[in-house]
């Protein structure tokens, strides 16, 4: 693994317009700083309404940033808090798997996994055939032609992950985007995850509200106060990889892990 | 997980033949109702004459007569067409322009209060206006059914690029898609199923727009066949009239619903069943 920084948040801070006055309780982030060396799978984890979404909106430039900067590789940051400069995704090269799976109703699975290339104008044969292997990993196949409301909760949640694979983009954040399945299908799709991502090693920022999600997905753990968010406890996930996400419980590390993590998350 | 899926797709047989069953049912039941109409009319038209009420028997020999001398389907053509080329004049733009104002909100607050008021007033008030402006011909009834047409596809096709799904476009917009992408691949879509509730909703007022402008001046067409059979005293020759001008609205709805089947095969069965009963 390279060290190189991709992806560094410097003193980041969001505060909603508020109806009254200028109340200090609506900062939902203040002053959050962290960084992500390439090819790093970081976890995020805070409790809920801790901004989490927020943070992940911002650096995906969809949501405009009161403070503070975010900086891919070397290159200037950008002007994030001016929505008419908004680079949404900055140019391909920041995924992001929502916790919604946001798949387009009017397209076939097959479609929506293929809609970022559509709109990147670069649909040819060899990324077609990227989208078929990656149908494939996830066990989509047979399933190219059906529409999102013809799949399961979980099929969903695959498709809108592969989709964001497909383009291949450096950094990819994800934001609980297995909150809302049941835990075997959960576990299901962390593998399918993990696998994937030993493939390719992407660079993946990952937020989660769940201890355990953290620890078995992560080389690095990240906790987050309540808002304000700010980070207040980093942790280094030594468990080795290729891991077993169902046994992970058992590891000698992890319990020890799931312990100092749990004592700062609030 | 891959099962379930698959369970899901091998429901659709018998869904879709449980379906064909209750549309069967619902079917057999329907003609039983207009078996039982008939039969009401048919009384009428012996209790108070066939000058006052006409008979349904009367309505059927004449309406074969007048398809088969042509005369009928001469009338029909000629309201078909008022009705079609004034549907479409009147649904392109206001298809096009909740797009086109999309972007520009100011615009369309602005326009607002005109289109409620146009889309509120009685537009076959305006008929004898448009008989003044444009003549008895086929012109004024164009003119009164796209302006008819326009103001109720106009306020459907809006509230369709209103309801657009504002994290759908922020999914595209990471994903690399621009301005353009966004309103080709997201908000026309989205809009299309409320712009076809509109055309639904539409297509009996440009039939009825048509006929009610020919019954105020023209000299074809089935409004013209109305009033002429009135003056007459020909009520079963106005029945006639009705009765073709009903089976038109029944065939313009069934090709309504075939683009919209064709169109909007995405949906899932309930969705489509909803909009359609509306």
């Amino acid at each position: 693994m390279s060290t190189q920084t991709l992806l560094e948040v410097r003193d980041l801070s969001k505060r909603f317009a508020s109806r009254e006055s200028r109340d200090a309780a609506l900062w939902v982030i203040k002053d959050l700083s962290f960084s992500v060396p390439d090819g790093e799978f970081l976890t995020i984890i805070g409790p809920s309404g801790s901004g989490k979404t927020t943070l992940l909106n911002m650096i995906a430039q969809i949501d405009t940033a009161t403070g503070g900067e975010v900086r891919f590789k070397s290159e200037p940051p950008a002007p994030i808090s001016d929505p008419k400069l908004l680079n949404p995704g900055l140019s391909c090269r920041i995924g992001y798997v929502t916790q919604e799976d946001n798949l387009l109703p009017w397209r076939t699975t097959l479609q929506n996994v293929l809609f970022p290339l559509t709109v990147q104008g670069r649909l040819n044969d060899e990324t077609r055939a990227r989208a078929q292997t990656l149908i494939r990993t996830v066990g989509l196949a047979g399933f190219e032609n059906h529409y999102p409301h013809e799949l399961s909760g979980g099929m969903r949640k695959r498709a809108s992950l592969i989709r964001t694979l497909v383009y291949d983009p450096p950094v990819i954040l994800m934001d609980e985007p297995f909150g809302a399945l049941d835990a075997q299908t959960r576990a299901v799709l962390q593998e399918d995850l993990l696998r994937l991502w030993e493939l390719g090693r992407k660079t993946i920022v990952f937020v989660t509200h769940d201890i355990a999600e953290a620890i078995a997905l992560g080389d690095r753990t990240l906790v987050l106060s309540r808002a304000p968010a700010k980070v207040i406890g980093e942790h280094r996930i030594s468990i080795p990889r290729p891991r077993d996400i169902r046994g992970i419980m058992s590891h000698p590390d992890f319990s020890a892990l799931y312990q100092r993590i749990r004592a700062q998350v609030q | 997980m891959s099962s379930l899926g698959q369970s899901q797709a091998s429901d659709r047989p018998t869904a879709l033949s449980g379906r064909l069953l209750a549309r069967a049912r619902a079917h057999s039941d329907q003609i039983l109702v207009l078996i039982l109409l008939f039969a009401i009319w048919q009384a009428l038209s012996f209790w108070l004459t066939v000058y006052w009420v006409g008979s349904p028997w009367g309505v059927v020999t004449r309406l074969y007569d007048g398809v088969v001398n042509g005369a009928i389907l001469m009338h029909a053509g000629f309201t078909m067409s008022e009705a079609i080329i004034g549907f479409i004049i009147g649904a392109i733009p206001a298809v096009a322009l909740p797009f086109l104002l999309r972007r520009l909100p100011i615009a369309t607050a602005i326009l607002d209060p005109f289109m409620v008021g146009g889309y509120g007033a009685p537009k076959l008030a305006l008929a004898p206006l448009f008989i003044l402006w444009f003549g008895i011909g086929i012109e004024s009834k164009i003119a009164l059914v796209a302006i008819t047409v326009f103001f109720i596809v106009y306020f459907s096709a809006l509230a369709g690029v209103r309801a657009l799904d504002s994290k759908l476009v922020q999914m595209a917009q990471v994903a690399g898609a621009n301005e353009r992408d966004v309103a080709r691949h997201i908000v026309f879509p989205g809009a299309v199923p409320y712009i076809f509730t509109g055309f639904r909703i539409a297509m009996p007022y440009s039939i009825g727009g048509a006929v009610v402008a020919e019954i105020i001046s023209a000299n074809r067409g089935l409004g013209y066949l109305i009033q002429l059979s009135a003056m007459n005293f020909d009520t079963t020759g106005v029945f006639v009239a009705l009765v073709a001008v009903t089976i038109i609205v029944f065939v313009m709805n069934g090709v309504v619903d075939f683009a919209e089947r064709r169109l909007l095969h995405w949906r899932p069965a309930s969705d489509a069943k909803m909009q359609s009963s509306q």
